[in-house]
């Protein structure tokens, strides 16, 4: 029989959170905004075939910062579990929020309950409609769910490159703007970031019922100039 | 439902019919034969992709609906077209829909033209082999691969057989397939396969009861589609009206023979 020894929760809670932020912190950020038409998500990647933005339905996109596998499983999750609601019931009735719910919960239970805390961060966007608003949930490691107003950052350096986002974007701006500052904040001061290291996924309408799309390099490089 | 999770070892992967028979959205297919059935579509090949052409008559013991799709858009470059039971056959379009871009979204790439004709296989063994309410499709579509348009056929059990010339399915078969067996010929323009294929149709329509043709009074016509480079693309009513009103008006001459010239 082993012994167990004593470990109050506040310090169980503490280690925990700081295990999950040090996984985070490894990986490069992402920053998704709303502009003037759409939701733009932005991220440092040098990958061209491990993405960390994804269509999860019509009018729902995915971004993830942290452990590629931990963010990659809840991708896959939001995918099946939107299909299967569309299935279900009408492709109407598949909301982010709902969604954004789920991925909350299972990263609270995670947090507490699992061997260990998933080093994720995540963000599901939803692009509005007549029916819908336009929204930026973003979930942290340990289910925090936050609605963002305007634009969200994910990742370890998030409130440094927030306020240097905030201080470009003002309002909702054109796509092309948006970009500017998001690659911008994202590359910090006296660092240019390669197009080859941008990923980057919209929501637009386009008059067609799938609103996601992937840019790639020449359309980032064209937006960019 | 809840987050649909699943370790490694029982993960679903790309498929959206294996992820929903693990989450049981499926439904267990019971028997009945008092169903309508969705009757003749054709699929031509031609010169630059393929064309299909589809009555728009859902049968029982009577008409029971009058303007039925019978060829929807699987994705932009296939068209998905049923025969069969008309319930059976909309909820298999939809799941084949679905299974596509679930597929394309899972995986970042899409399925070759040849991997969607053979994920149907499977899903028609089952409905087939286990109900009465038998669904026969057809797909069709333009391969982006290999710069072509081909035709997937399908027999009861499921085997999946390329065609290189036409197909048709349904309770006109024998009509519309002797139509297109005197008429066909290699590398033919757009417009002489649509001219064909619609033929065809108007031949299925004149001899089985099960399938409707023009309906010149109601002004429903018969669903016309391509399937070339540019993807699928479905022709107005007006276009199909017309076509259609120009065999009408050729047969009225002859005083319904269709004899001497096929076209």
């Amino acid at each position: 029989m082993s012994n167990y020894f004593y470990v109050a929760p506040e310090q169980l809670i503490k280690d925990r959170a700081e295990f999950a932020q040090k996984g985070i912190a490894r990986g490069r950020s992402i920053v998704a905004a709303i502009y003037d038409v759409g939701v733009v998500m932005v991220a440092e990647n040098p990958s061209a075939s491990l993405y960390k933005i994804s269509e999860i339905y019509d009018r729902i996109a995915f971004a993830g910062v942290g452990k590629y596998n931990e963010f990659d499983r809840l991708r896959e999750a939001g995918i099946r579990w939107a299909d299967g609601t569309g299935y279900t019931y009408s492709r109407e009735d598949v909301d982010a929020r709902a969604l954004a719910n789920f991925y909350a919960q299972h990263l609270g239970d995670m947090f507490t309950e699992g061997q260990k805390p998933l080093e994720v961060e995540i963000l599901v966007s939803q692009l509005g409609n007549k029916f819908r608003p336009t929204k930026l949930y973003r979930i942290a490691y340990e289910g925090t769910i936050s609605d963002e107003e305007d634009f969200a950052v994910l990742g370890g350096d998030a409130e440094t490159i927030k306020g240097r986002f905030a201080d470009l974007e003002v309002g909702h701006l054109s796509l092309s703007q948006t970009l500017k500052n998001a690659v911008s904040a994202l590359a910090g001061p006296g660092r240019q970031l390669p197009v080859g290291d941008l990923e980057v996924g919209v929501l637009e309408d386009r008059g067609e019922r799938r609103t996601f799309a992937r840019l790639d390099d020449e359309q980032i490089a064209r937006l960019l100039s | 439902m809840g987050l649909p999770l699943f370790d490694a070892q029982s993960d679903p992967g790309p498929s959206f019919v294996s992820f929903a028979d693990i989450a049981g959205l499926t439904r267990t297919p019971t028997s009945s034969d008092l169903s309508a059935h969705a009757t003749t579509v054709v699929a031509v090949r031609f010169a630059d992709g393929v064309v299909m052409v589809a009555d728009r008559q859902a049968t029982s013991y009577y008409v029971a609906n009058r303007d039925v799709r019978k060829i929807e858009a699987a994705d932009r470059y296939t068209a998905l077209a049923i025969s069969g039971s008309a319930a059976r056959g909309l909820e298999f379009i939809r799941l084949a829909q679905l299974s596509f871009e679930h597929y394309e979204k899972m995986t970042d790439s899409s399925l070759s033209l040849e991997g969607k004709a053979n994920y149907l296989s499977p899903l028609i063994q089952r409905n087939n082999l286990t109900t009465t309410l038998v669904v026969l499709p057809l797909l069709a579509g333009w391969d982006l691969a290999h710069q072509r348009g081909r035709i997937f056929e399908y027999d009861g059990a499921g085997g999946c057989y390329e065609r290189q010339d036409f197909s048709v399915i349904g309770s006109g078969t024998p009509f519309a397939d002797s139509t297109l067996r005197l008429g066909f010929q290699t590398d033919m323009s757009r417009d002489d396969a649509l001219a064909l294929a619609a033929l065809a149709i108007y031949e299925a329509a004149d001899n089985d009861p099960s399938t409707g043709g023009p309906d010149f009074v109601r002004n429903i016509f018969p669903m016309m589609v391509t399937l070339t480079s540019e993807g699928f693309r479905e022709l107005d009513q007006e276009t199909a009206a017309n076509t259609f009103r120009r065999i009408n008006d050729r047969r009225a001459e002859s005083g319904g023979v269709a004899g001497g010239t096929l076209r």
